[in-house]
Parts: structure tokens; C-alpha cells; sequence
């Protein structure tokens, strides 16, 4: 597109005027037909052929590369668990328009739920330089950044977003949690507290508090919390982790192994879990188990280590909370 | 109005003075230490930025202690040994100290880091081994007054770039063994280009690079085999660390209490060692199951400096390690079948966040019977200070003194004491001894700008005490590996005699006990490195003791 405009106005310099015309005619058409076909798409997926829609999409995309049809591309296969086929729709939209916000934004979001935080922490803080009173690329980065383990970076953006709105629920939470992660077990309970009162019925919030507790040594409260997440979802993995962690503190080693399995089968990526699992195991005298979780725990802390290296690689100018880790 | 000024003015004086209670004072100067340690100002090289250790002990035997501060060379100055001199003070009494370094010939030009002492050669007379970047030196005891470096001739050079070590009869014959431990693969030639890529950098500036991304060193134990001579046994004894990570501060002790000296190595960036001496010669770590590898939520931490101390006056020897900024100092609380991780619970955890911290020791300042900790602080970027700092201290950052409040939680009262203790300074080495055998412990600081500090602590509540030399039988003269307990009326206290702890430091070898109004010890109970026990029944307080093993 950007090249026939480049064309038409150099033949509208040049004075030719009959070519000129004849691409305006052109231009016009295929804009015609380009909304024609994201009308028609917008239509099948409202009558419910998302197939036929999707195909639409990628010919509109392909025929007048379309930024639009390329973002409704994405949302669509993201609705239809398509994640990878998402995030290439972004990619080529992001090729075709890279300052876009919009696209950015759905990039960065889409990277985010499709496992892929390194992408989106590189786009959200972009985002953030290019519109920095949007809090939700604040709270956003802070997720994105505490998925890749950088901690005291997500503490920064997520009290910048609480700057931007305070009060926020999610954010709050989000933020509690950054700090349990840093140990700031103070600050956590602070900000969970709020986030509980503003949000009474949430397990997550309840849980981080919990967390945020028995990091203080408040052994009670800690486990009351607990039993009111688990009450209603058995499985919560924070919530079995910290049942798990204040068993530890009671030297109840086997209520601990129980609680913390549940926890590492909720969440596999927990290495909190596997490594107090693999004590637990030890304290109770089964050096088999203790040596498996052990070796999971090493993984998933490899794991967790190569995803903080490709971001180090790749965000540079942002930096990570500490190269030494 | 003027009247509540000056009562403002009072309480704030009041606060500045330790609550009156004399406090610590800073005498470096009056005491005629004129030590500086050299280091590059921007330190562009991780290697300008891990030095230096500090020893304090008696070299003349005339029963004051004596301080040797550890120096170190620039990648600027390298070429040139002698742009770098460690220096030993001898102890003159009324904390006042002369600098003896030329004559006694340890002046040790070269690349310094760290220092152990220990009476290698059984002659009753202190040795020292100093470690560094590019061999290590031992220094043997003339007995007036001069040192002969020994090294060549004992096989203790090691090589490459050696960190922390520590004096320990591991396989029980008697004689003392040595292990050092090494951080990473240097080569001065090529060192890694200061903020060459996004692994160098740190917040978005420029930085030194490592020690993630550089190859660490193994580490050596080295068997004393008699008549000053050492054989290299790493390998075999299963201490070698092949894996290379990256080693610091050393703390040698029986923390299963089975009679055979365990060895805890503090990894800078990595998980660290427990080693079990399996009393064969060899040793498994058990970091890991032990729960002393990692931080209590599974995360490596860059650990520096050791501390090991029966802090809780539980009869069990626990651990500190002192670690980077935005790790928690660990404190490890020994159970007996394992440790815990109660660094929150104790309340020393979430006060360590900001520092990245270096040199520790638990001593009872108060002399009240609880060992209280202190950790000596300061970061390794200087260019920190240009950028946002968030959770992190600065570049310079103040020591934390934590009180042990007797309840198995530490409250951190460095502020109560004025300038001394909350001046921001960038520490290394640190080393607690009674330098005045006044019965109040001293501090001694190495740190990596500048000059040391020397520490006297003149705190006039502090309580009863007792100052216990050993003297062992046969070739381990100094015993170290020798438990003390102490028994005042509910009082119960462990003392441990180490060579080598904190960061890369020696700290005064004879045991202190600090005994709150306690009028007697009832019982003080030796137990030697090879098995034996000596006891005595009520000790007079405030008093300096020897007790030598019976032949």
C-alpha cells in the first residue's frame, strides 16, 4: 500500500495525470474490496463458521496486507486455543505496522498468555516508554516480568501502575506477590491486605497472604487463610504450598509432602514446592523421593534460569535485577 | 520554646551516644594503622572487586592479638607485585599499633585476598597462609619476629584464583590440614571487556562482567603430611568441586557432632557445600538435603562470607552466610538431623535485602551470654550509585549489627551506635577479637577503598566475661576443631576454635564467652579435636584463661 501511494504521488509530481488516475481507481477498489471481505468475515464468525472466517482473514491479510484482518486473525485463533497461529498473525501485523500501539499491545498480551513473556516484556516496555500514564502496560510489564523472574523489576511496574490507579484489586495481588517472591513479606501482607478488603472472595489474594504470613512467622493466620482457599479449591497451588511450608515450620513432615505434592501437580513450574518437597521427603526418610524432587527442582530451576538469560539477551537497555543471579 | 529545643537536642544526643552506654568508636587512626587497600575506582573487573581478608592473631606470642591486613594489585597495576603490600600490626597494648611488615617479610606483593592462621608446624608459634590471584604463600613462624615463606616447599601454591581458607585436622591424625577454596577462571591477559554485552550490565549500565558467565575454578584440600609438607587430595576426598563454583568464605566444623570436622563453603551465584567428612578420607556434600544449599525458597544465592555459632545456645552449631543484595543473609538453625532456614524468623532476614554483604561473625558484644551478629556491607558495581536503586543499598553501604535478644530473634540496633557502625563504607574482610583483653570484643575491618577499621568496644554495661586460650597436646598446638562448653547458671554456651571464617578472615582463636551477672562458670568442659575432654568447675568471670591438654 505504503509503496502504490509512494507511486501515485510521484506520478501526481510528475503531471501523468491518466496514470494517476487509474491508480486512484485501483487504490480505491482494492480498499473497497478489502473492507468487503473483513465484512464478510466479520459475518461468518458471527454466524458461527469460524473456519471460513479465519480463511477470509488470511486471504485479506495476504491480498491487501491488513493490519485489521491480521488482528482479527489473531483473536480469532486465539479463541480457538490457536496460540502459536496468534501470535504469527501479531508477528506479521507487528512487521507491517511496528509503532502500532494496538498491535503492540495485542502482541505483548497475546506473548503473555501464550507462555512467551520474553516477547512480551521487550514490547510492553516499549509500551510503557510510549505511553507511560497507561497503567495497564505498567501492571502488565510487572506480569510479564515476575514470569521471567525478574523480581525487582515487577515490583518497580506494578507500584508504578498502583501510582497510576490505585486501589486496584489485581494489581495489588500482582504486587503482593512480587514481593513473597523478593521476601518482602512485610511490604506483601501491606499491599494483600488492601488487595483482600477490596476483593473479599478471591483465593489467589488469600493465598499470597497466607504466603506473605508465614514468611513472618504468623503460623495461625497463615494456615487459617490457607484452609479458607483449599475449603473451596482443594488443589490451589500457592495454597498448598504454604500449607505445605507452615507444616515445615511445625516439623509435620508428612502433612508437608502431602500439601507441597499437590502443589508441584497444580504447578510444575513451582521450584519452591519441589525444593521444600524434596526436604520434607529427606526429614522423613525417603532419600529415593527426596532425590527425584531434588532433580525436578533442578530443572525447573534450569529452566527458570534460561528463560531469565534469553531475557538478559534480549531486553538489554532494561536490564535484569541483578546479573550476578 | 528554647527549653523544649534543648530537651530535643538532648534526647537526640542522647540517641547519637549509644544510649550512653559507651558504644564503639572508631581508633584506626590513634591506634597508628595507616593501612590503605589499593583497588581500581571503577573496579571494570570482577577481580578488583573480592579483596581482602583480615587475620587477627598473636604472632609473637606475647599475648596480644596482632592484625595482618590482606592487599591486593589493579589489572592497571598488575605487572608490578609491589604496587601491592599487606601489612602486619603488632599489638603494643593500650590499643596502640606499630607496623612490622618489612621486618617480619610478609609484605606479600602480589595479588592478595584472603588469610588463615594456624600453628602448621606444631612449633607453638602462629603461621600464615594468604591466598590470592596467581598462588598462595605460606608463611612460616621464625619465633622472632620473621616470617619464611614456605610455600613452594610445602605444595600449598594452589594457583589460579584462590578465595577463602581454613586449618582442619579432617582425617584425624593429628596434624592440621588446609583447604582453599577458589572463585573463577581468570586471565589478565583477557579479561572479559567491562559492559561488552547485556550480561555485563546492570540495570542498563555498563558493569563488570561475571561472575555468571565466567568459568569457575575447582577448589584445593590440601593433607598435611609432617614436617611441613602437603599432598593436594581434593579429588580423592571428594572436595574438589569439578564443576567449578564460584568458592568464597570457608567455615570448618563437626556439625553432626560425630568427632569429625564437616566443611561448609560459601559459593558466590550457586548453591553451596555442606561436605560430611565420612571419616575415611572423604567427603559428600549434603547441602542440599541438609537445607544449607539454597535460599528457603529454592533460589541460588551469591554467597560471600560464613559465620558458625551455637547463636541459640541450643548446643548445636548453626550457620550464616552473608549474600548479595536482594538474597536474604541466610541464617540456618542446626536441629540436630538438619538445619532450618530461620533468617525471618530471627528477624534478620528481611534487613539484609538491600546489601550485598561480605564479612560476619557472631560475638557477644554485651557479653549478656547471646551471640549477637554483625555482617559488614558494601556492593561490587560502583557505577550503582548513577543509577536508580530500587530495593539495593548503594555503592557504599553501613554495617548491620544485629542484638540477639535471647528469644531466637535479633534486633538490628547498628543506628544505636552512632557513626561508626551506620558509616557507609565498602567492606570486605572482617575479624572479632578482644583486642585489649578488656573481656569486650573488637572489630576489625578490611575494606576494598581505602582504609580498615579498627573498632574498640567501649560499652561500660557490658557484662561479666571469660577469655579462654587452649592450648592443645601434640602437633595441633592451637586445637583447633576444640568445643568449649560453657555452664553458668542457666546459662549454656558453645564456643568452636576456627581457622579461617567470615569473609576470607582469621578471627581471634581463643573462645569468649560473654556472661551477662553471672558471678562464676560452673563448669567449663573442653572438648578436644581428638576426642578427649577436660573439665573445670567454677571459673572465676572477668578473667583471661589458658587451659592447656593434659599430656
Amino acid at each position: 500500500m505504503r509503496t502504490a501511494a509512494r507511486v501515485l504521488a510521484l506520478l501526481l509530481m510528475l503531471g501523468v495525470a491518466a496514470q494517476a488516475d487509474a491508480l486512484r481507481q485501483a487504490q480505491g477498489k482494492q480498499q473497497a474490496s478489502r473492507a468487503t471481505v473483513l465484512q464478510r468475515a466479520q459475518q461468518e464468525l458471527t454466524s458461527g463458521r469460524r473456519v471460513e472466517a479465519k480463511r477470509l482473514l488470511t486471504d485479506a491479510a495476504d491480498r491487501f496486507r491488513s493490519v485489521q484482518a491480521l488482528l482479527l486473525l489473531s483473536r480469532v485463533q486465539s479463541e480457538d486455543g490457536d496460540a502459536a497461529g496468534a501470535l504469527e498473525s501479531l508477528r506479521k501485523a507487528r512487521r507491517l505496522a511496528p509503532n502500532s500501539e494496538e498491535v503492540l499491545s495485542a502482541f505483548a498480551q497475546m506473548s503473555l498468555a501464550a507462555g512467551a513473556p520474553v516477547p512480551a516484556v521487550v514490547t510492553l516496555d516499549a509500551l510503557k516508554r510510549m505511553s507511560p500514564s497507561v497503567m495497564q502496560y505498567h501492571y502488565l510489564l510487572g506480569v510479564a516480568l515476575m514470569r521471567v523472574g525478574d523480581r525487582l523489576n515487577a515490583v518497580g511496574a506494578l507500584q508504578a501502575a498502583e501510582q497510576l490507579e490505585p486501589n486496584r484489586a489485581l494489581t495489588l495481588l500482582a504486587l503482593g506477590i512480587a514481593h513473597n517472591s523478593l521476601q518482602q513479606y512485610a511490604e506483601a501482607k501491606s499491599v494483600l491486605s488492601r488487595a483482600v478488603e477490596l476483593d473479599r472472595g478471591n483465593a489467589d489474594t488469600l493465598a499470597a497472604l497466607a504466603e506473605a504470613e508465614q514468611g513472618l512467622g504468623e503460623l495461625e493466620a497463615a494456615s487459617k487463610h490457607v484452609q479458607q482457599v483449599l475449603a473451596g479449591a482443594p488443589q490451589h497451588a500457592t495454597a498448598n504450598l504454604v500449607a505445605g511450608l507452615v507444616a515445615m515450620d511445625r516439623s509435620q513432615y508428612a502433612e508437608a509432602r502431602a500439601a507441597l505434592e499437590r502443589a508441584v501437580q497444580t504447578d510444575p513450574l513451582l521450584f519452591k514446592a519441589h525444593y521444600q518437597l524434596s526436604l520434607a521427603c529427606g526429614r522423613l526418610g525417603d532419600e529415593v523421593a527426596a532425590s527425584r524432587y531434588l532433580e525436578q527442582y533442578r530443572q525447573t530451576l534450569r529452566g527458570v534460569q534460561k528463560m531469565i538469560d534469553e531475557l538478559r539477551m534480549a531486553t538489554g537497555p532494561m536490564g535484569t535485577d541483578s546479573v550476578r543471579r | 520554646m528554647t527549653r523544649g529545643i534543648a530537651a530535643l537536642l538532648a534526647f537526640a544526643l542522647a540517641q547519637g551516644t549509644a544510649s550512653g552506654n559507651g558504644g564503639f568508636r572508631d581508633v584506626t587512626r590513634d591506634a597508628g594503622v595507616t593501612f590503605v587497600h589499593h583497588a581500581a575506582p571503577e573496579k571494570k573487573f570482577i577481580v578488583e572487586s573480592m579483596s581482602g581478608g583480615v587475620a587477627l592473631f598473636d604472632y609473637d606470642n606475647d599475648g596480644r592479638l596482632d592484625i595482618y591486613f590482606v592487599d591486593s594489585l589493579t589489572v592497571d597495576t598488575a605487572g608490578d607485585p609491589k604496587q601491592a603490600r599487606s601489612a602486619l600490626y603488632r599489638n603494643l597494648g593500650g590499643f596502640k599499633f606499630v607496623d612490622v611488615t618489612d621486618k617480619a617479610g610478609v609484605g606479600h606483593p602480589g595479588w592478595g585476598m584472603g588469610v588463615c592462621t594456624a600453628d602448621v608446624d606444631a612449633d607453638g608459634w602462629e603461621d600464615l597462609y594468604v591466598t590470592g590471584l596467581g598462588g598462595n604463600a605460606l608463611y612460616r613462624n621464625n619465633h622472632d619476629g620473621t616470617f619464611s615463606n614456605v610455600t613452594e616447599r610445602a605444595g600449598v601454591t594452589g594457583g589460579g584464583w584462590s578465595a577463602g581458607c581454613g586449618f582442619a585436622d579432617y582425617d584425624r591424625d593429628g596434624d592440621l590440614d588446609l583447604f582453599v577454596s577458589r572463585y573463577v577462571k581468570v586471565d589478565l591477559k583477557q579479561l572479559p571487556q567491562f559492559g561488552r554485552d547485556k550480561t555485563c550490565q546492570y540495570r542498563g549500565v555498563p558493569v563488570q562482567c561475571g561472575p555468571r558467565g565466567l568459568e569457575g575454578e575447582s577448589d584445593f584440600l590440601f593433607r598435611n603430611e609432617g614436617n611441613m609438607r602437603f599432598t593436594a587430595v581434593a579429588a580423592q576426598a571428594g572436595v574438589a568441586d569439578p564443576s567449578g563454583s564460584f568458592g568464597l568464605g570457608v567455615g570448618w566444623f563437626d556439625y553432626n557432632e560425630d568427632g569429625w570436622p564437616d566443611l561448609f563453603v560459601a559459593n558466590d551465584s550457586g548453591a553451596n557445600f555442606l561436605y560430611l567428612n565420612q571419616k575415611n578420607g572423604t567427603f559428600k556434600d549434603v547441602a542440599f538435603p541438609m537445607g544449607v544449599a539454597v535460599s528457603q525458597d529454592g533460589a541460588e544465592q551469591g554467597s560471600m562470607g560464613v559465620a558458625v555459632a551455637d547463636f541459640d545456645n541450643s548446643g548445636h552449631f548453626g550457620i550464616l552466610a552473608t549474600n548479595f543484595s536482594e538474597e536474604y543473609n541466610s541464617l540456618h538453625r542446626n536441629e540436630g538431623q538438619h538445619f532450618t532456614d530461620v533468617s525471618f524468623k530471627a528477624k534478620i532476614g528481611a534487613i539484609s535485602l538491600p546489601f550485598v554483604g561480605w564479612g560476619t561473625a557472631f560475638f557477644d558484644y554485651d557479653n549478656d551470654g547471646f551471640l549477637d551478629l554483625i555482617a559488614v556491607n558494601g556492593h561490587v558495581y560502583p557505577q550503582l550509585d548513577k543509577v536508580k536503586l530500587g530495593a539495593s543499598a548503594g555503592y557504599r553501604q553501613r554495617k548491620l549489627l544485629h542484638h540477639n535478644r535471647g528469644d531466637g530473634t535479633f534486633e538490628e540496633v547498628a543506628a544505636k551506635f552512632g557513626d561508626t557502625m551506620i558509616e557507609e563504607r565498602v567492606s570486605r574482610g572482617l575479624a572479632i577479637g578482644d583486642l585489649d583483653d578488656d573481656g569486650r570484643l573488637d572489630i576489625v575491618t578490611n575494606d576494598l577503598d581505602g582504609a580498615p577499621q579498627i573498632i574498640r568496644n567501649e560499652i561500660a554495661d557490658a557484662g561479666n566475661w571469660l577469655l579462654v586460650r587452649l592450648k592443645g597436646r601434640g602437633v595441633n598446638t592451637g586445637a583447633i576443631g576444640a568445643v568449649v562448653t560453657a555452664r553458668a547458671g542457666s546459662l549454656v554456651q558453645k564456643r568452636l576454635v576456627q581457622s579461617g571464617s567470615s569473609y576470607i578472615s582469621q578471627e581471634d582463636k581463643r573462645l569468649h564467652f560473654g556472661l551477662g551477672k553471672a558471678e562464676q562458670v560452673d563448669s567449663l568442659e573442653v572438648l578436644w579435636p581428638d576426642g578427649t575432654t577436660t573439665a573445670m568447675k567454677n571459673v572465676k568471670v572477668n578473667q583471661r584463661i589458658e587451659i592447656p591438654q593434659p599430656q
